[in-house]
């Protein structure tokens, strides 16, 4: 065993711009544009080539390609590659290598581990065959099935890197590779497995008739207090579990709980305070929606039914995760000359800022762009396939290919001392003291203004 | 204050910021306070009018007469998204197969035969389209007897098989009554396939007829109403409500809706002494939106929720998902008398309605229909 803790490859790497920062940014931006669109068209698009956005079939696959990318990436940083040949390697060939490790691992796992052990063997709903011999018609087989499978990669999006980066791979960080990797996979699956069936197996055992009350809990626990017995309640709170886990890891540099001295202390905090955040954002992105479109309606559909609107808690909070990476891979997290907090506050208001034109730009263009339908509400399509697309091909460019074409790789960074920016005097509190009673101030001021603005950015008229 | 000193208070306040605002989101924004912000509805209650009675006849609920052939054919295009003009169904079929499709291959094929050689139209298209004997069609005819007891007819939406329709048209005397002009109006709910695509039999029988759509129609279904043969006035109804006579207005919503189609609209009329009865084609908007709005606008005898008629989209491919249960059990509250719907609502929803107890009218499943569950072809219901 290893007394020093090894650096993960991502966070050991330097990587230099070839060019100037706009050039590099531009170049990089129209790269993965162009990979997104094309990837799109051929898998996804509605109108082209594939067409797996069915919805549910293509929202499986790019929500496990994420999960797999991350278990690449973080859990096993990239073993059996060596880091050898990770320095060495051609970007553009080890961005098509582990992509299609991505996309094969998934296959492997989909029709081995989901198809045939869970739904062959012990759930039917896992099982696309075996729904469709219970009588469901094969589309809906398919998508149920798919649903399910989806369901399990959110939380796994979450669990996964949430105990990489909050709980910093506890208790197996001085472990090599592969026993780290092997051991951080087992417990996030497992924890994923009990979440899923918390949080999610109710919702499947209602989908059919009758309600199958000897298998799981119905109406599902959690209706009272969401308002509806659909588990897009809990997609809510645990998609920006997953977007809190980016938030802290890169805008945030892992503050403010990395100011905790004590190892189990601070990792703890991390785990627990990152779904704490998650859900303050998603009870003030469903707020949101009830300033501008009205109180929901229980049993209603569309704007107003709570099941969609939980739906789009997750769907903002993914709006907002794509400038949060974007600032972060392309632009070296855009501001950096403050204290860190400074830094932090400012580097949340640009990506908030670019999050809400992001969305209006969205629900704009994708309608011709991307082949989706007009309109906000549609029960069968989901703005986070595109974005998590979009996330999927930002995530190879920057992990797989050292951000070739605007970067390259330099060899690797010198370990950095961390500057933690301490909170250890009368003025800092006071300020602090100060800032919270500001922070509240804004809060009221937004939603105050929230209805207004929001009929201000009519999007559909 | 000392440089040092300003910078921790700035790092403090930051950072302070931060919290505040975040702990403000949790403790606040899913609390029983964050009822002050919201804005306040206030009941418009505009007299719209009132009518006598309405009676609804169903002409065709069946828009396809096998589920799982539908679905095959959706799954194989590549889902609920797919453009509804590139199925290649009829009566756009090209002769390419499933999903390969195109508005403007289809129509060439058909075009000189509209609308008076709709038979044979079908004839040709049903050579070159995916599944043509799967297609039904919905429609249903509005009798509606005013306050002075004059009668008025309107036909709500024009199904999809040319065939078909032609077949139920007759049955129930349609086409005698568009030819001698006592049906004069066309309302079209909306684009789909099910809804809109027989429109050239009812131009067979009066081609200057006045329909209705709502502003969502895309450039093919526009293109499609012109190469039908229609001769007479186009009516775009906007957002909102829209005016038909006293006592009968319509509400167009703009909801996305699976295979490329944008917006709905859905019919209210109010009955002396009994309330409101909605008639819709599809209410892809939602059944309780649809009510909702009519709680929030108008102003209807008893202040009652009176009646439904047609589809309610809930589980239209005996397809199933939680939320409709949330429909299910919210319905409720809205204590309407007569629930007569059909078509896309589902059997699956129907039968859960029964189950709750909601007031389900039953039909007598002739012409195609499946069960007695609900109000079949050929069935009628009055409303008054």
């Amino acid at each position: 065993m290893s007394d020093s803790v090894d650096r993960l490859y991502l966070e050991e790497r330097r990587l230099v711009r070839r060019y100037g920062p706009v050039k590099s940014v531009l170049l990089n931006s129209l790269f993965i544009f162009v990979i997104f669109y094309v990837s799109w068209w051929i898998f996804q698009d509605p109108r082209g080539l594939m067409r797996m956005y069915t919805p549910y079939v293509g929202y499986m696959w790019c929500r496990w390609l994420l999960v797999v990318m991350i278990w690449v990436a973080y859990l096993f940083d990239f073993w059996p590659f060596k880091k050898e040949w990770l320095y060495k390697a051609n970007p553009i060939k080890k961005g098509i290598i582990f992509t299609i490790i991505v996309f094969f691992t998934f296959f492997v796992f989909l029709k081995v581990f989901f198809e045939f052990i869970m739904g062959e063997l012990a759930i039917s709903y896992f099982s696309p065959r075996r729904l469709a011999e219970l009588g469901i018609t094969d589309f809906y087989a398919l998508e149920y099935a798919a649903q399910a499978i989806l369901m399990f990669a959110a939380i796994a999006s979450w669990i996964g890197p949430s105990w990489v980066v909050a709980s910093e791979n506890s208790p197996w960080e001085r472990l090599k590779q592969p026993v780290k990797g092997f051991s951080v996979f087992v417990l996030t699956f497992l924890m994923s497995f009990i979440v899923y069936f918390v949080f999610f197996h109710s919702q499947m055992g209602i989908l059919f008739d009758p309600w199958q009350k000897y298998t799981s809990i119905t109406p599902p626990w959690w209706h009272n207090f969401a308002d509806t017995v659909h588990g897009n309640f809990n997609i809510a709170w645990i998609m920006c579990c997953t977007v809190m886990v980016w938030v802290y890891e890169t805008i945030w540099e892992r503050y403010p709980f990395n100011l905790i001295r004590t190892d189990w202390m601070r990792r703890t905090a991390a785990f627990i305070g990152i779904i704490a955040m998650a859900f303050c954002i998603a009870f003030f992105f469903y707020y949101l929606q009830e300033l501008i479109w009205g109180e929901h309606i229980r049993g209603d559909r569309r704007l107003y039914a709570p099941d969609w609107r939980w739906l789009h808690v997750g769907e903002i909070a993914i709006f907002w995760l794509v400038p949060v990476l974007f600032l972060k891979f392309y632009c070296n997290n855009g501001v950096n000359q403050f204290s860190k907090p400074v830094n932090i506050l400012l580097r949340t208001m640009i990506t908030i800022v670019a999050a809400v034109i992001l969305y209006y730009v969205y629900y704009q263009i994708s309608h011709f762009l991307l082949g989706t339908q007009k309109g906000f509400s549609h029960p069968q399509q989901f703005p986070m396939i595109p974005m998590i697309w979009f996330i999927n091909v930002m995530l190879i460019n920057y992990w797989f290919m050292d951000g070739w074409p605007g970067w390259k790789l330099d060899g690797k960074r010198e370990e950095e001392k961390e500057h933690l920016d301490d909170f250890g005097n009368k003025n800092a509190l006071l300020g602090m003291l100060i800032g919270v009673i500001i922070g509240a101030i804004i809060y009221f001021i937004v939603v105050f203004l929230a209805p207004t603005v929001g009929n201000m950015l009519t999007i559909f008229k | 204050m000392t440089n040092e000193a300003r910078r921790d208070f700035i790092k403090g306040g930051a950072a302070g910021i931060g919290l505040g605002a975040l702990a403000s989101m949790g403790i606040f924004s899913y609390s029983p306070a964050r009822a002050l912000f919201m804005p306040d509805e206030v009941r418009k209650m505009k007299d719209f009018g009132a009518i006598k009675s309405v009676e609804v006849t169903n002409i065709s609920e069946t828009s396809w007469f096998d589920n799982s052939a539908l679905m095959g054919d959706i799954k194989g295009a590549g889902g609920l998204l797919v453009d509804q003009y590139l199925f290649n169904w009829p009566p756009f079929g090209n002769g390419k197969g499933l999903a390969k499709g195109s508005y403007k291959e289809g129509m060439e094929k058909i075009k000189h035969l509209l609308p008076d050689k709709v038979d044979e139209a079908w004839e040709v298209t049903k050579a070159l389209s995916v599944n043509p004997d799967n297609a039904g069609g919905y429609a249903a005819l509005i009798e509606i007897e005013r306050l002075n007891g004059e009668k008025k007819k309107y036909l709500l939406d024009c199904g999809w098989s040319y065939k078909w329709m032609h077949e139920c048209f007759k049955r129930e005397g349609i086409d005698k009554m568009l030819s001698s002009g006592e049906i004069d109006t066309l309302i079209l709910s909306h684009e789909h396939f099910d809804h809109f695509w027989g429109l050239p039999v009812v131009l067979k029988y009066k081609p200057d007829i006045k329909i209705i759509i709502h502003e969502g129609f895309y450039p093919e279904g526009r293109q499609y109403i012109k190469d039908s043969g229609h001769k007479g006035e186009l009516v775009v109804f906007k957002k909102g409500r829209n005016e038909i006579e006293p006592g009968v207005c319509t509400f167009c919503y703009d909801c996305p809706i699976i295979s490329r189609v944008f917006g709905e609209q859905s019919i209210f009329v109010n009955v002396q002494d009994k309330g409101l009865v909605s008639i819709t084609g599809c209410c892809h908007q939602g059944i309780i939106t649809f009510s909702d709005s009519a709680y929030k606008e108008l102003k209807y005898d008893n202040d009652q929720m009176y009646g439904i008629y047609g589809g309610l989209h809930i589980s239209p491919f005996d397809d199933w998902d939680p939320k409709y249960d949330d429909l299910v059990i919210g319905l409720k509250k809205w204590d309407y008398q007569v629930m007569a719907c059909n078509h896309c609502t589902g059997l699956l929803t129907v039968q859960k309605f029964a189950r709750e107890g909601y007031p389900i009218v039953r039909g007598t499943a002739r012409f195609r229909t499946k069960t007695t569950d609900y109000l079949g072809n050929g069935d009628k219901v009055k409303f008054g």
